[in-house]
């Protein structure tokens, strides 16, 4: 790959998030490339060195990008992680894709009782975030949820806090209320 | 149809020239154009005599040819036409049922809308060309020159006036409004300065006349500068991108299609919307989750208070245990006790003060099953330690269960 088509994939990846590319492309310097697992494609994740990541603005004490409702959002990025990371011991990327009723099910689970409307709002305005930052691929018509490409860019140490966190939320079999067919929005409990 | 303020704005041109152009005619208020609709009402009127033919319309066919606007309105204006003698009878005689339009009204309309669409500087440039023609003209007298000299004097002295009040007293929106029908015309200056120079020398004895041409388009510059010196200072405080009001920016941005609204941004790049998640905090956002918001302010606190380390959490507890445990010291097996007996055992005010002080802590504390209540007058005895006590007595509430 030439130092100008490297650029230009880094000019991509900064200004649009994650690439989607066509079965077969290289993947430039410093990016990392996941395969989809139809084998359609794949993406290509900007890795930058862990110094120079996002995680230094905190450690700084610098303001990165801004995120609304942030705990919300890691909530819920957390319910989507539990119910698409099968089998916390294998590699995370790419996952299972599910219907988004369990992983709203464990959202709600771990956000506790709240207003079905609210909590609908909540997750998908986190959902929608999370989308469009690449954490999640959320198709918003077959109202399935799997997880995004820069999930990967998780390193091991980050990958075992993450076990625990699995383990020790809920599970979405476990979720009441949530026995109905899967690909369902949930029911909610009481007409309003 | 949902209408732009641009369209608004461009209706209001419209009808604020046609009144002014107007005023010269209307003698009743409310014969004059009050809605750009009247306008067209009035351009479809003309229209329909321009189809008619030769022997005119009368006021039901004129009616029936307009028949999309209302009726009511139709016939208003067909009889303010004929007021003001823009339709008139074929033949001047009673029970005469067949109308007749001038063209002059209709002239009058395509001027109005081209002086509103242009702002009245294309007519203006019109005017100092055909002035200039007149004074070059071979056959042009002083007299013309003298007129026409006084003419253009006029134009810009009304200009320069409205201009020059409008940058002084008028707020900036209306200023901006008005500002493009005004100013801003180098040329148009030049020309004038054209005719001024054909003038003078062709007839110098038009000195004076010339002076005040002068001296009219001296002021014509000095009010654009002031006009735009003013609008420059605005913008510059609003940070409003040229000279352009917001309302402007905002149909820009809901009328332009996405290729125009992007150009805009063109050279700008933007950042993907990149948060990163640390599973530290996803796991601290997940155990956090379902409790209640626990972050609460802290009452204020007197500034070099005890160090916030040992802070308040510890503090009731130990207190509790403690005031507990001096209260049932008092009380031993009594539910109740006398406060005077309590104060009067204290070898010391100071041993008083401190079990007045848990006695009143373990009054005050909901968890502690003790209440303290005070009786009216003083016991006072000169020689006892403390001098004067409030009778009082410390209950111990027994247990509901």
């Amino acid at each position: 790959m030439t130092a100008g088509a490297t650029a230009l994939a880094w000019a991509r990846a900064r200004a649009s998030g994650p690439l989607r590319v066509p079965a077969g492309t290289p993947a430039p310097d410093g990016m990392l490339r996941l395969p989809e697992p139809s084998g359609d494609g794949a993406w290509l994740v900007p890795q930058v060195p862990e110094s120079a990541g996002t995680r230094v603005l905190a450690e700084m004490g610098l303001a990165g990008p801004l995120l609304e409702q942030p705990n919300d959002t890691a909530r819920l990025l957390a319910a989507a992680l539990r119910c698409c990371w099968e089998d916390p011991l294998a590699p995370i990327w790419p996952g299972v894709t599910v219907a988004s009723a369990p992983v709203l099910g464990v959202f709600g689970e771990v956000t506790g009782p709240r207003d079905e409307l609210a909590h609908r709002r909540s997750a998908v305005a986190g959902l929608r975030r999370l989308d469009q930052a690449g954490w999640l691929i959320w198709d918003e018509t077959a109202d399935t949820i799997r997880l995004g490409p820069r999930v990967a860019l998780w390193n091991a140490s980050d990958l075992t806090t993450l076990r625990q966190l699995w383990r020790s939320m809920p599970g979405p079999a476990s979720v009441p209320g949530q026995t109905s067919v899967p690909g369902q929005a949930p029911v909610p409990e009481q007409a309003p | 149809m949902q209408q732009g303020l641009d369209d608004l704005a461009g209706e209001a041109a419209v009808l604020r020239v046609y009144r002014q152009a107007f005023a010269v005619l209307a003698r009743e208020a409310e014969k004059m154009i009050l809605s750009p609709q009247l306008l067209d009402v009035d351009e479809a009127i003309l229209s329909a005599f321009a189809a008619s033919g030769s022997e005119g319309l009368t006021e039901e066919q004129v009616r029936n040819t307009c028949r999309k606007f209302p009726e009511a309105t139709v016939s208003r204006r067909f009889e303010v036409l004929k007021t003001y003698g823009a339709v008139s009878k074929v033949f001047e005689r009673p029970n005469e049922r067949y109308y007749r339009a001038a063209f002059a009204p209709y002239i009058m309309l395509l001027f109005l809308r081209r002086i509103a669409e242009r702002g009245g500087q294309s007519e203006l440039h019109q005017l100092l060309s055909m002035e200039h023609e007149n004074v070059s003209a071979a056959t042009a007298t002083e007299a013309d020159g003298r007129a026409s000299v006084e003419r253009l004097t006029q134009v810009f002295r009304l200009i320069a006036n409205e201009l020059s009040i409008m940058s002084l007293g008028a707020d900036v929106a209306q200023l901006r409004e008005n500002a493009q029908l005004l100013w801003g015309n180098e040329p148009l200056i030049s020309r004038a300065e054209a005719v001024h120079a054909t003038v003078l020398q062709r007839w110098p004895a038009l000195d004076r006349e010339c002076q005040w041409l002068r001296a009219g388009l001296a002021a014509y510059r000095d009010a654009i500068d002031a006009a735009a010196g003013r609008l420059i200072e605005r913008a510059g405080t609003t940070r409003a991108l040229g000279l352009l009001p917001a309302e402007e920016w905002r149909s820009f941005a809901r009328t332009a299609d996405t290729e125009r609204l992007g150009a805009v941004l063109d050279t700008f790049v933007f950042d993907a919307p990149a948060p990163w998640f640390d599973p530290q905090v996803m796991t601290e956002a997940v155990e956090s989750g379902g409790r209640p918001d626990t972050a609460r302010m802290p009452p204020p606190r007197p500034a070099g208070d005890t160090d916030p380390a040992d802070g308040p959490e510890s503090g009731p507890v130990v207190d509790q245990d403690a005031i507990r445990r001096t209260v049932e010291d008092l009380l031993g097996t009594e539910n109740s006790v006398e406060i005077e007996d309590v104060m009067r055992v204290a070898p010391d005010w100071e041993a008083a003060r401190r079990v007045l002080a848990q006695l009143t802590a373990a009054h005050h504390d909901p968890e502690l099953p003790y209440s303290l209540s005070w009786g009216e007058g003083l016991s006072v005895a000169e020689s006892g330690s403390p001098a004067w006590v409030t009778p009082g007595r410390l209950v111990r509430q027994q247990d509901p269960s």
